[in-house]
Formats: structure tokens, sequence, C-alpha cells
């Protein structure tokens, strides 16, 4: 499949640039446009309207490509020399459909920022499917901007969705969204830079690493962590997901002096991958199955002592989507038990898919005691859910963050 | 009588296109953006606009809020202009007067890194100057001279670094062009007018400029954290000196007369409008401070750009956007006064 090869090396060629609508969505749309979040190109079916597009049955015939895919950087199996996802070519073959996969989210909130002016114009931000964290998740659901998942043409997915991922207060019957991948937020470490094991939150701050440290931009998981340590010293009383602004605010001034003479030395999304690469970085808030999967020998991941972060990743079909039968089929295929196993056992994050596990188990036993895929208990007891905030509260955290990352 | 009338209404008709261009792309954007710097609220939550209201409080908020950020902008945007200048005059001059047949050649490698991205060549700087790039390989594990945590990526030495290096064909190219056309015969005739050397000077003026130009590059670098160390009384001296020593051995056996009374004063044109084009891009810049710098060196271009597409907060990236083409303005007003506008635009046409 070179054809998926160079899909999934180039970015698509144009960009859409909506001038349409009011002159306020005109030019919101045109920043996003020229903020480097470029939209997949519309070579499918262009004419169909986003109402059309909800109410055609998904028979298989009636199937159309080419399905746009907005995901993580690290998280879709790839073959032995990285050059197609196995996961995507069973896709490709058993539907016919082309996947146009673009690894395009590197933080939550840049990425919202590149779909949020269409979508609240009411215009197709480009993609059939793409991936949020709970709290952003939560908040695209609220604002209506995705469309309705077909419970008839998801079928697998609702008969194995997890039990404990089902019944969530902003979309208790999985009417809009489906788990991609659970996983932590802890410290990851370069073993030979650090020259030690790291254990605690606390041990990012050690002076040794000043300058090579990096935190996660935005406030959900760096806040979080941060928080989680100074309650383990006793300076704040609440677990990330009561914490008040008031304990944001202490966070903010622990973190303000290592921010002011250098300690650390940026806020990243994902791209703290190249840094590790690089030994740019040596140690850093990182998510839990990137380093194993796409870092390298010496990068390890640690739940911290104080606690890890979990969270869980979800597909969503935003309003207007071109190619929502692609999407749906999809969302389907990724919840056939194989298949989760197949794309668990590469990303190294926790499938959301029931029987993953003991499919994993049944070919590789060692894999399936990895404590990344199948947290142990004693670990699982310290992890906590990041905060979901009111949107003007939002803004406060988001600007304390913007603070400390220095504009 | 319609022949002249259609004559006089040619002028127009050729300048209707660019009006029309800068009507459309420049005057009602700038006016969709003052409407926004004066409103409230984010994407979000929905915006309140004037007349509704008339937030003022964007631009003074800015100002003290993100104080920070411009003073950054100012330095690093200045010491790269210098710096740039200080490698690029030198450099047009060799091209202009030296070139020979390799004129073309030349200046067609001062473009060439043109040919590749913006991005790309950032992101080069990014390896060069990164934990496994020759820069800390001869530094750090051949010399021994810094400790192993040490890195160039996140000082504001690398992002001065990267603007000068973006930058430098904008400085070259304008450079190359005024001193190209500087006439041969003056030079001549100032030599036969007894111009040699420029020694004392050449060795007051080197001294003095060669001082203030290091001065400025030392504490402009070591202004904000530097990873490690903050700049010391003891440093600025040193730099002082060390600056004060080289200008003044340059200016003193480098530098001639007729060079600084014939071919400089004839090529202030393309230093006026060499710095502008270099200034003003470099002022403006979020690429080299984002993947180069670190929290503490973020320039007014990044805040511009997170609040604009990170926090979709438009009234306050309108209004910095606003003070900051303010801020240029007023600056290049001054710079054209300090050189003389007269001179600069028709005198010597």
């Amino acid at each position: 499949m070179t054809d998926l090869d160079q899909r999934l090396a180039t970015l698509p060629l144009t960009r859409r640039v909506f001038l349409q609508g009011s002159s306020m969505a005109g030019v919101a749309a045109f920043l996003a446009a020229c903020g480097g979040g470029s939209s997949p190109s519309p070579t499918g079916q262009a004419s169909v309207s986003p109402s059309e597009g909800a109410t055609a049955e998904p028979t298989e015939m009636a199937i159309e490509g080419p399905l746009n895919f907005a995901n993580w950087p690290a998280y879709i199996d790839l073959n032995e020399d990285e050059t197609a996802s196995p996961t995507l070519d069973d896709f490709e073959a058993t539907y016919g459909i082309e996947v146009n996969y673009q690894e395009e989210i590197e933080a939550n909130e840049d990425f919202f920022a590149t779909i949020a002016p269409q979508l609240g114009a009411g215009l197709d931000s480009g993609w059939d499917i793409i991936v949020l964290t709970d709290y952003m998740a939560a908040r695209v659901v609220r604002a209506g901007w995705v469309e309705e998942i077909d419970a008839a043409a998801t079928p697998t997915a609702h008969a194995n969705v997890r039990d404990e991922l089902r019944g969530l207060d902003w979309d208790p019957d999985m009417k809009f969204h489906f788990p991609w991948q659970s996983g932590a937020t802890g410290v990851g470490y370069n073993v030979v830079s650090t020259g030690r094991d790291l254990t605690t939150v606390e041990d990012l701050f050690d002076p040794a690493f000043k300058g090579k440290a990096t935190l996660l931009s935005g406030y959900p998981d760096t806040f979080s962590l941060v928080g989680l340590m100074l309650r383990a010293k006793g300076q704040i009383a609440n677990v990330p997901a009561e914490m008040t602004f008031e304990d944001a605010q202490a966070v903010h001034d622990y973190l303000k002096p290592f921010v002011d003479d250098g300690h650390i030395r940026a806020f990243t999304g994902n791209e703290y991958l190249q840094d590790f690469g690089s030994g740019d970085t040596w140690v850093a808030f990182v998510w839990s199955g990137d380093l194993a999967s796409s870092g390298g020998p010496d990068d390890r991941f640690v739940f911290p002592e104080e606690g890890s972060i979990i969270w869980t990743d979800n597909m969503l079909i935003p309003k207007g989507a071109q190619h929502k039968a692609a999407a749906e089929a999809m969302i389907d295929f990724v919840y056939d038990v194989a298949n989760a196993a197949r794309l668990a056992a590469w990303i190294y994050y926790i499938s959301p898919v029931k029987g993953a596990g003991e499919e994993i188990a049944k070919t590789d036993p060692e894999l399936a005691a990895n404590e990344l895929l199948f947290p142990p208990a004693e670990i699982a007891a310290k992890m906590y859910p990041q905060m979901a905030l009111a949107d003007e509260d939002d803004i406060a955290w988001a600007d304390l963050a913007a603070d400390l990352e220095g504009a | 009588m319609s022949l002249l009338r259609s004559r006089r209404a040619i002028p127009y008709l050729l300048m209707a296109p660019g009006l029309l261009w800068l009507l459309l792309f420049f005057v009602i954007p700038n006016v969709q953006m003052l409407v926004f710097s004066l409103s409230e609220g984010t994407l979000r939550t929905g915006f309140t606009t004037p007349p509704d209201v008339w937030d003022i409080d964007n631009y003074t908020g800015s100002i003290s809020r993100f104080s920070d950020n411009f003073s950054n902008s100012i330095v690093y945007g200045g010491l790269a202009t210098i710096l740039c200048f200080l490698i690029g005059y030198p450099l047009a001059y060799a091209i202009a007067f030296k070139g020979g047949r390799w004129k073309n050649l030349l200046l067609f490698l001062v473009i060439a890194p043109f040919f590749t991205s913006f991005l790309i060549r950032t992101i080069s700087w990014k390896i060069i100057l990164g934990n496994d790039g020759p820069a800390l390989a001869v530094a750090r594990d051949f010399l021994h001279l810094v400790p192993a945590n040490f890195s160039i990526i996140g000082t504001p030495l690398a992002v001065v670094g990267g603007l000068t290096y973006q930058f430098l064909p904008f400085m070259v190219l304008p450079l190359y062009v005024s001193i190209e056309k500087v006439d041969r015969r003056l030079i001549e005739a100032a030599q036969d007018l007894y111009a040699g050397p420029w020694r004392r000077g050449g060795l007051v003026a080197g001294a003095i400029f060669g001082a203030f130009a290091l001065v400025a590059l030392q504490v402009g670098l070591g202004y904000g954290a530097f990873v490690g160390e903050d700049a010391a009384p003891a440093a600025v001296v040193a730099a002082g000196l060390i600056g004060a020593v080289g200008g003044g051995l340059v200016g003193a056996f480098l530098i001639s007369q007729s060079f600084i009374r014939v071919t400089f004063p004839l090529s202030l044109p393309g230093v006026f409008a060499a710095s502008i084009l270099t200034f003003i891009p470099a002022i403006g810049d979020y690429v080299n401070p984002q993947l180069l710098g670190s929290p503490k060196t973020q320039m007014v271009g990044n805040v511009i750009q997170g609040r604009f597409l990170d926090q979709n907060d438009y009234p306050i990236a309108a209004a910095l956007a606003f003070l900051l083409m303010a801020g240029i303005l007023i600056a290049i007003f001054l710079y054209a006064r300090l050189l003389g506008t007269e001179e600069l635009t028709g005198g010597t046409a």
C-alpha cells in the first residue's frame, strides 16, 4: 500500500478557507485556516450537504470516502518498517474506503482552536473523525458541534465498550462519542541522561535537570499532576477534579520560579517525543504509552508516587462531517476485539474494548502483564481524573497557564 | 479634448488595481481588527462589539500584562538587526566592490536559503543548537566548557541567532543595491584628494561603536533568565572592552576615509531600507521564539498567535497587533528623523 504510505507521510495539498457567512465568522475561519491547522482536502462527495449526510442510510454500498481522520501522534499501529498501518490497511480492504489519516492533534486546545471557528459558524470542519480528551470532548458535545452516531451502524462498538466508560454525564448513552483509548499522564525520563530512576513528580524539579525539563501545555495535565504533588506535600487539600481556583493559583505560584530560572524549558504537546529523541529533554510530563511505543530504549514512563492522571480520548464526528457513514464504519471496526487488541498491543495505551486484554493474553502473555496496558490495582487506586471546568473557570485557568507559558 | 481627459485618467487607472487590492486586503481587515480590539469576549463565549462596548482596557491592560513580551520583541528584534548589519554590510560591500565575475553566484548564495521553507530552516537550527548538535558537541563534549545539562535551545542567544539568520538576506540585498550604485569615480576623486586610511578617527569611532554593539549584545542576551547565569557587571565591562578594542582595530586599519566620506553616506538609503526590512519582520516573529526559545523568551508575536489561535481571544490579540503596529510606526518615524528623510528619499535620486 504505497498509496497509503504517501498519505500518511504527506500533508494535504489544499486547505479550505471559508469566507462566506457573517463577517465575523468569515474572519474567524480565515484565521483558523492561517493557523497551521491544515484541513483535509474535500475530495469526497463535496456536494452532499451535512443534513443529507446525517440521514443517509449507512448500508455498505452507500459508504463514501475518503475518511478524514484526525488523531494524535503515536496513536495508530504501524507495520514492521513503520510505513503503513495494518489496522488502516485492513479497514480500507474491508470497506473499500480510503482513509486520510493525519496526526494532526498535538494538544486539545490548539486543535480545538483550529476547528472551533468553522463549527461555530455552522460549517464543515473538514474532518470526519476527531479524537479529543474527556473535558474537551464534553465541551464540544455540549456545544452541539457533533453528529449523532447511528446505533444501527455501530453494533460492535455498543456491545464491546467497557462498562466503566459508559454512562458519562455528558453523553450517557454513547450517542455522540466512543472512546479511542484511555491513558495516564505521568513522568517520563531518559534513564541514561538522568542517571537514576525517578519515582515522583517532585523528582522533575531536581536542580540537576535544570533546562532539561518540560511540562505539558494547557492546565488539565500539568496543573493536575503538580496539584497531586502539592497535595502529597500537604499544601493543597483537593484531588484534581475538585481543585479550586486558589489551588490552581498555588500550582502557578509553585511553578513560576522554575519557569523564571529556566528549569522548565518549555511547555509542549506531543512534540516532547522529538525532544526526548534529541536529548534536549531529560524529564517531562508525558502520556503513558508514547515513550513505550515511539521513544528510545532508555526512555521510561513512571506512574508517580503522588498519583497519576487518568483520561480517555474520544472519537467524535464533527457536525457537518462529509463522510459520516465511513466514520461510523471506522468506529465499529476498531471495536472489533481482534482489531482492538492489535491496536493496543502497538500503542501501549489502555483499550476501551471489552475482551481486548484476554485477546492479547492469548498471544503475548508478557504484554498482558504490562502496567501501561493494564495498570495494577495499587496504581489504579492512585489514578485521578482531570478537572472539568465551566467556560468562565476554564478561561481563568487557561490564563494562569498562559502566564506560565510566557504568552 | 477627450484625449487629454483620458490621459489625465491614466494614472488613476494604473493605480486602481493596487488601491483596490489594498482596500480589500488591508483596509477592510484592519477595520475588522480594530473593531475586535475594542470588543469583549472570546470565540466560545461570543463577542460584544462596538458600539455596545468600547473596551479600551484591551490596550492598557495588554501593555502592562505583556510588557515582558514587548521588551523581548524590541530587544531581540533590535539585536538581530544590529547583528545583521554587522554581518551584512561587509558582505554586501565585498560582493558589490570585489565580487567580480562571482557577483551573481554570491548573490544567489545569499538568497539560496529562501528556497527552503522558513519553518524547516528554523527546525534545522533547533537541531544545530540542540543537545545532539555540533555546537554543543564542541563546547560541551570536546572543550568541557559547559555542564552536561547546559542547553543553547531556550536561551535568548538561540532566538537572536535564529532571527539574525532568517533575516540576513533582507539586510544584504538592499545594501548591495545601494552600494553597487555608488559612483566609483567619486571614490577615485576622494583618493586623489588625499583620502587615506582613517587611522585616528577610525580608532575612536570604531572603539565607540564596537563597545556599544558588544555591550548591547551582552546585556540583551543576558537579559531575562539565561539558563545558568544572568548578565553580570563584570561581563558587561569585559564585553565593552573587547568591543572597543576590536572596533578600534577595524576602524584604524580596515576603514578608509574615502569609505567613511563617500561610500557609506551614499549607501545610507540602503541602510535605512535594509534595517527596516529586517527589523519589522524580526520584531513580529513568533516562529523563532516558539521553536528555539523558552517561556521566558516569548515575543509579542507569540502572544498574538496564542491569543488568536489557541485561546480564541480575538480582542486581546487584535489590540496587541495594533500596539505592535503603532510601536513599529513610531520607531520608523524616529529612525527616519535620525537619518534625515529628505536625503534618504528625494535627495539622492
